[in-house]
């Protein structure tokens, strides 16, 4: 990967497909499950409401990618516009999101899987499935551009049949009532926010900008047009899943858009869906893993990483360093099997970088008036207030552990930023009278546990000196690290 | 000079797996993985207490611990 020149070749029907097939996840389609069981009958405007706050920022993104049609997306439209932490800030979530996704489309595919194999265990799928793509990125795939665009178009096929097969099964039935809701506007309100994630995946097209033909007419057209049909497809979808199986029975479901299949169309119609998700699921989970390595090395590559993630191998040509550490963060997060925390740690990611989009194309609209904008956002800037005003609303919904791990994982990013950027010295000495400090600290808590000054209770006097031996490990290497850090050399 | 570089390598490299071991450590005992929580008698209503705790010193020891692994 040594910074190959990227060439135009995407059309708008492949760049289309790109949007719709970066979105189309295995995980969308087990969420929906639990989106039901928050907004009821409601889930139906709820789909439709989040394609409408994502199509706000799309505009953005189309404004963005004609004006500055690099590789790079967000990462690049942030660098241009603000530079410096706020770039850096961008791409640590873009990859952090991606990391997410990455966790939860391997989750999703192994939840889909067990509606055909029930006994299977969900994390252990999703950890092989990860370990799996990210040994295919390593070795590198050369042609996944025709593969994405055949395998959009099986999930199409297949979401169309279910469609279609359903709307047959409800003819004659009453529609269900949009008004109803369990818990009211909270609900629909903490179901929009985490089905927002559902929309994620349409700015494929910006991230792939540099490769786009004719990139003023066909970036905006990719971009809309894929989220119009994303918007027309899962809202059809969720309408006909409704209309056939009750929100509180869809919510028990592991794969409720297999199950609903089932009851339209029999059990032929189940495996198929399942099939054609879980097809989705392993694709999805490829791109992301892809999409996740190529932030890191891109990051790594402009000096805000370290060096070693932009290292590329020899035989393959490919960022083997990022794909690895990718893949170990994915494993990680992919072992819970916890689909909610992941959804809501895609969305909190998405959010900001949706943010961070949005504030750009203000930002370039004042700094750079006369840059050559082939798109422009309609309503400015009522579009990019009004994509900021939902993100900022939706945060509000985000489970709260997950806004903790934000927040931490925010200030990580500004810790990295400061020691890629800032001078190592004053770096070194803080972080060495911090360790000191925490050696002085398990130091005294061993004394405390030696002397039997504090009792562990409920657990035994072997597993208590082991604890005591380990504390007094601890504070040594704390001791050692905080010195070792405070006589280095200013250098 | 160079034995101080190696004692760097091998502390540094030591804080880092004992501040990545403590956030695997965190992330067990709040998902309660393996009933941890019940085997080594933490109450569940500190865990948001402990989990920020065990989270802040892991990052604090990986990134100081690899401060000291890559100095130059």
């Amino acid at each position: 990967m040594d910074e190959p020149h990227l060439k135009r070749e995407l059309g708008l029907i492949r760049a289309t497909m790109l949007g719709i097939g970066g979105t189309l996840s295995a995980g969308n389609f087990v969420i929906i499950g639990y989106a039901a069981s928050l907004a009821g009958y409601a889930i139906v405007p709820v789909v439709f409401t989040c394609g409408i706050i994502s199509l706000l920022t799309m505009f953005s993104y189309a404004e963005l990618g004609t004006a500055i049609p690099l590789a790079g997306g967000e990462y690049t439209f942030s660098k241009v516009a603000y530079g410096g932490f706020i770039s850096f800030l961008t791409g640590w979530f873009e990859w952090l999101s991606n990391m997410f996704y990455a966790a939860l489309s391997s989750i999703g595919f192994a939840y889909v899987l067990s509606y055909i194999f029930p006994q299977i265990s969900i994390p252990l799928v999703a950890v092989v499935v990860v370990i799996i793509f990210a040994f295919i990125n390593l070795r590198g795939m050369k042609e996944t551009g025709t593969a994405e665009v055949i395998i959009t178009a099986i999930v199409l096929a297949v979401l169309g049949i279910f469609v279609i097969g359903g709307w047959s099964y409800i003819q004659g039935t009453p529609p269900p009532s949009s008004s109803s809701s369990p818990v009211g506007l909270i609900g629909i309100l903490a179901a929009t926010a985490y089905l927002f994630e559902l929309y994620l995946g349409a700015e494929a097209v910006a991230a792939a900008q540099a490769e786009i033909k004719n990139p003023g007419r066909n970036i905006p057209l990719a971009i809309i047009i894929s989220a119009v049909v994303l918007i027309a497809l899962y809202t059809s979808v969720v309408f006909i899943a409704v209309g056939i199986v009750p929100p509180d029975l869809l919510s028990q479901q592991a794969s409720p858009i297999a199950f609903v299949a089932e009851q339209a169309m029999g059990p032929a119609g189940g495996i198929l869906v399942t099939i054609g998700l879980a097809i989705a699921g392993l694709a999805a989970t490829n791109e992301a893993i892809m999409a996740q390595s190529h932030v890191l090395y891109a990051m790594s590559r402009d000096g805000y990483m370290p060096k070693a993630l932009c290292k590329v191998h020899k035989r393959f040509s490919t960022p083997y360093v990022a794909i690895i550490v990718c893949a170990i963060f994915t494993v990680i997060f992919a072992a819970t099997g916890f689909v909610n925390f992941v959804v809501y740690a895609v969305n909190m990611g998405f959010i900001i970088g949706f943010s961070i989009v949005n504030f750009s194309v203000i930002k370039l609209r004042k700094i750079a008036p006369h840059l050559k904008r082939p798109f422009k956002a309609p309503l400015y800037p009522l579009t990019p207030i009004a994509g900021i005003a939902a993100s900022a609303l939706l945060v509000l919904f985000i489970e709260p552990s997950v806004l903790i791990l934000g927040l931490e994982l925010g200030i990580v990013a500004l810790l990295v930023y400061y020691i890629r950027m800032v001078g190592h010295h004053r770096i070194r000495i803080a972080f060495g009278g911090i360790s000191l400090g925490l050696g002085g600290f398990f130091a005294f808590v061993a004394y405390l546990l030696g002397t039997n000054s504090i009792v562990l209770h409920g657990v035994s006097q072997e597993v208590a000196t082991l604890v005591f031996y380990v504390l007094l490990f601890v504070s040594i290497i704390q001791v050692l690290a905080g010195i070792l850090n405070l006589i280095a050399s200013d250098r | 000079m160079k034995t101080r570089r190696i004692l760097s390598k091998i502390v540094g490299l030591i804080q880092t797996a004992i501040g990545g071991l403590t956030m695997f450590f965190a992330f067990f005992l709040f998902y309660n993985l393996f009933n941890i929580q019940v085997v080594l008698g933490f109450s569940a209503e500190g865990i948001g207490l402990y989990l920020w705790a065990f989270i802040i010193f892991g990052l604090l020891s990986v990134i100081s611990g690899l401060i000291l692994f890559y100095e130059q």
